[in-house]
């Protein structure tokens, strides 16, 4: 089989990129200020589902690079500086959550001691839910999301010039002391912003639920950027239906995982019918949440499903665009239902307001804004990487 | 150490040569057994044996021969069944999962893996049907109209399980036939006796290795792989449910599905790696399941165990969150209670020893790694114990408390098991191919169409 000879010569991105990252970011930057002003309550609960999304996909692409280190995958190198590029979202984090900080009385019930007093339970869980602590927790687990990052991309981003294979077995070393730390940390994080916003509420598979929507959220912003690029003439001409299909097989098979995972926690919450477990999903088929449990089914799984089944839609660049924004909204959707219900005012039913809008607009400018900025002089595939060659003549 | 990134391990190593391969595999078939085989065999038929005697006792005088009692009514039976079927779970998870994600490394394996999930189901078939006590009604099981109008509980795991895991036995078998098909035929066109040339002719299916004849393979290994793959996850899913469902503490947790699926692979790998040491050595089958292979399954193992520890400690920690009394004290009781020991057995051989596969050195030494997947065969038994005794043994109300003791029956049946599942194992690997020849000649070196002189891509 001919070998395709490669030749890198870096490019710039498209101009879209920082054009339409910065419009995005102004406008969401000054709506999302308004917005907090008129109902900080409600601002505050859509910042979170943001604030989430982003965790979502720049801590979900630092765990695909660490997975392809661990598992050595080779058909994901030439494209392993996209899911860098988003992980470098993670530093931004420590930013990004000084607001949540700041508003957590008006997301957290436990963070009002005249309700704890009157709760037993909530007396039970205050060592564990107490801003302090809190607050430590969300801190150290980005420290350590921050310090893996910059460990796997320096040493990425060294092997570009000293091509040095032992940076490779550096990476796989720390790819494989990340993930346990990543199981642990993605999971507080999922009770901490997620559960404890119905601090009597518990599921053990939550953080397991949780994960299963980052790994989507990550790898349908990589399939995205990847198309898109390949489009403009990035990748081409050595990005061939196999790498496609490869994408389009994993976002299949993680919109099943989550899907198992959902059943899994509603059938058997359903199935045991224990008051202290039901009222969560209860709240979620209260007025018209109802609508929005049932279009998370066909949002996140039968839609998406369908689309992927078949062999030729896995590998069809118009398909996996589609599908990856769709993917990612999805994620946000998903995000939006565990989020909302959990707001005062709308616990009998979902209420529309302008402000549920606007704070995707923020979320889009940051990540384009970060990604453009972070990717702007770095090569778009990892030049030096061993795998690479294997990785671009990868065929199925 | 120095790993060159831009290489590929050799799926197949020292370099053979197709016939080589075909001749290793085949060469079991074509000699008569040694006094060795029988010794093997009659040691794991005298434990058939006892099972069989237990077994055959206890249908006699009652099942009041085992240690079940109030309030543990779910004791070893149980445990042993879901054990088996957690056994049975590597093979098609081999076979199905890892062709799905176009791993060559499985080719070595495959075979014989498969061949143990079926064993495997065939062993925890027994236990559900000897632990209503009234075997011989077993056929009630099966849903069908009738005139007395009488139907199964639909809405019971229990009775999941029974589709669940007669489906997954179903297509398993299936699927190991179809890999077989074309073995059958190469081993038609090379034998000299009478007999083995029909008894491999009719089960070849007149297989000539035409072109179109792998086209229609591969598309219906395919499909079948795509098949599997649910049924692999479905079943201890469903096993999870028996459990999961109920609202006793111990047992009704959202965690509990993928939490088994990933003890299964846990286990079902431990026991492959168990067998592969010896098969792999009294085989000469050194180059075609390679340490390479080894490795990698205890990489998997190490990545399952971990995901276990994680649902250990995730119930504990829920346990604790949740603010539930009743919770909070099953899991005190679990780990300081009297069955501490069943727990310490459990967290140390599933969690703490398959650490160790941390290490390369480990990974790859076959002492060392034969010692741990022992621990983990041990420790998974006793982790479905520890969830069933002790979530059972001290009722909400302190006068129903009590203590179980697996008797002497009991033990035997598990013996037995063993004995069911090794000799079936012994007996395949002196019938049947133990490594699939055509998938393994297709990652051999050479067999590539991207090969040229010699230089791996």
């Amino acid at each position: 089989m001919h070998q395709t000879e490669f030749n890198y010569q870096r490019k710039d991105l498209p101009a879209g990129f920082s054009k339409y990252g910065l419009i995005f970011l102004v406008a969401g930057i000054v709506l999302a200020v308004a917005s907090f002003f008129i109902d900080q309550t409600r601002a505050a609960f859509n910042y979170l589902i943001i604030y989430m999304m982003i965790v979502s996909i720049a801590l979900g692409s630092l765990f695909l690079i660490a997975l392809e280190y661990v598992a050595g995958a080779e058909w994901s190198t030439p494209f392993r500086r996209i899911p860098e590029f988003f992980a470098g979202l993670l530093p931004v984090l420590f930013v990004l959550v000084i607001p949540l900080l700041f508003f957590s009385h008006d997301l957290f019930h436990w963070a009002h001691e005249e309700a704890i007093k009157e709760d037993k339970i909530l007396q039970g869980k205050a060592p564990y839910l107490n801003i302090s602590f809190f607050v430590i927790r969300t801190l150290v687990f980005i420290a350590i999301w921050v310090l893996f990052y910059f460990i796997l991309q320096r040493n990425s981003r060294k092997q570009d010039t000293s091509k040095d294979q032992t940076l490779t077995t550096k990476n796989i070393r720390f790819s494989a002391a990340f993930i346990p730390i990543f199981a642990i940390t993605i999971t507080f994080t999922a009770v901490d912003w997620l559960m404890s916003l119905e601090p009597h509420w518990f599921s053990t598979i939550f953080g397991v639920y949780y994960f299963s929507g980052t790994v989507i959220a990550a790898l349908a912003a990589v399939t995205l950027v990847v198309v898109v690029l390949k489009e403009k003439g990035y990748f081409n001409p050595w990005i061939t239906d196999d790498h496609l299909y490869s994408f389009g097989a994993l976002l299949f098979a993680f919109v099943n995982f989550w899907a198992y995972i959902a059943f899994s926690q509603f059938m058997l919450i359903w199935y045991a019918d224990l008051p202290e477990e039901t009222f969560w999903y209860l709240t979620r088929w209260e007025g018209s949440w109802v609508i929005f449990s049932l279009l998370l089914i066909v949002i996140h799984f039968i839609v998406p499903y369908a689309m992927l089944l078949s062999q030729p839609s896995k590998m069809d660049p118009k398909r996996l665009k589609f599908i990856s924004v769709w993917l990612l909204f999805a994620h946000l959707f998903d995000l939006f239902w565990l989020v909302m219900p959990n707001m005062q005012p709308l616990k009998k039913g979902y209420i529309f307001s302008w402000i549920d809008l606007v704070f995707p607009i923020l979320g889009i400018g940051i990540v384009l804004t970060v990604f453009n900025f972070i990717s702007r002089k770095e090569n778009l595939i990892p030049v030096g990487d061993p795998k690479l060659k294997k990785g671009i003549n990868f065929h199925l | 150490m120095h790993i060159d990134y831009s290489q590929e391990a050799p799926a197949v190593a020292g370099r053979l040569t197709l016939s080589q391969i075909e001749e290793l595999v085949a060469r079991p078939l074509d000699t008569k057994p040694d006094r060795k085989y029988f010794i093997a065999l009659s040691i794991s038929g005298s434990l058939l044996l006892l099972g069989a005697i237990c077994l055959g006792i206890s249908f006699y005088y009652g099942i009041g021969l085992w240690g079940n009692n109030q309030p543990v009514g779910w004791a070893v039976p149980i445990v042993n069944f879901v054990f088996w079927v957690g056994i049975g779970h590597a093979g098609t998870l081999i076979s199905a999962i890892l062709f799905l994600l176009r791993q060559k490394w499985r080719t070595g394996i495959a075979r014989f893996a498969e061949a143990m999930t079926i064993f495997a189901v065939i062993c925890a078939g027994i236990f559900p049907v000897i632990h209503t006590g009234r075997p011989w009604l077993a056929g009630y099981l099966l849903p069908y109209p009738n005139q007395h109008s009488l139907w199964v509980n639909f809405t019971s795991p229990l009775l999941w399980d029974v589709f669940a895991v007669s489906t997954y036995f179903t297509v398993s078998l299936v699927f190991w036939y179809i890999g077989l098909i074309p073995d059958f035929a190469t081993l038609r066109d090379r034998t000299t006796s009478k007999v083995k040339k029909t008894i491999y002719s009719i089960f070849s299916l007149g297989w000539r290795h035409s072109s179109r004849h792998w086209q229609h393979y591969e598309k219906a290994y395919m499909l079948l792989a795509g098949f599997a793959t649910p049924l692999v996850l479905s079943v201890h899913t469903i096993v999870s449910f028996d459990f999961a469902v109920s609202i006793l503490p111990g047992w009704h947790t959202t965690i509990f599905p993928p939490y088994f699926v990933a003890g299964a692979i846990f286990s079902g790998f431990a026991m492959v790696v168990t067998v592969l040491v010896f098969v792999r050595k009294i085989f000469n089958l050194e180059n075609i399941i390679t340490l390479d292979h080894l490795e990698k399954m205890n990489k998997v193992i190490l990545a399952t165990g971990m995901m276990v520890g994680y649902a250990y400690g995730m119930e504990f920690f829920i346990a604790w969150y949740s603010g539930v009394q009743a919770e909070q004290f099953v899991f005190i009781n679990r780990a300081f209670g009297p069955y501490a020991w069943a727990y310490w057995i459990m967290v140390s051989c599933n969690v703490i020893f398959p650490q160790l596969f941390w290490f390369r050195k480990f990974r790859r030494s076959i002492p060392v790694m034969f010692v741990i997947v022992i621990l983990v065969n041990v420790g998974m038994w006793f982790e479905r114990f520890v969830i069933t005794v002790t979530s059972l043994h001290r009722d909400f109300l302190p006068s129903s408390w009590g203590y179980y003791k697996p008797t002497f029956f009991d033990m035997g049946i598990l013996l037995g098991s063993f004995g069911l599942f090794f000799t079936l194992v012994i007996l395949f690997t002196k019938s049947l191919p133990v490594v699939s020849i055509s998938e393994v000649k297709a990652v051999a070196d050479g067999a590539q169409p991207t090969h040229r002189g010699g230089h791996h891509e």
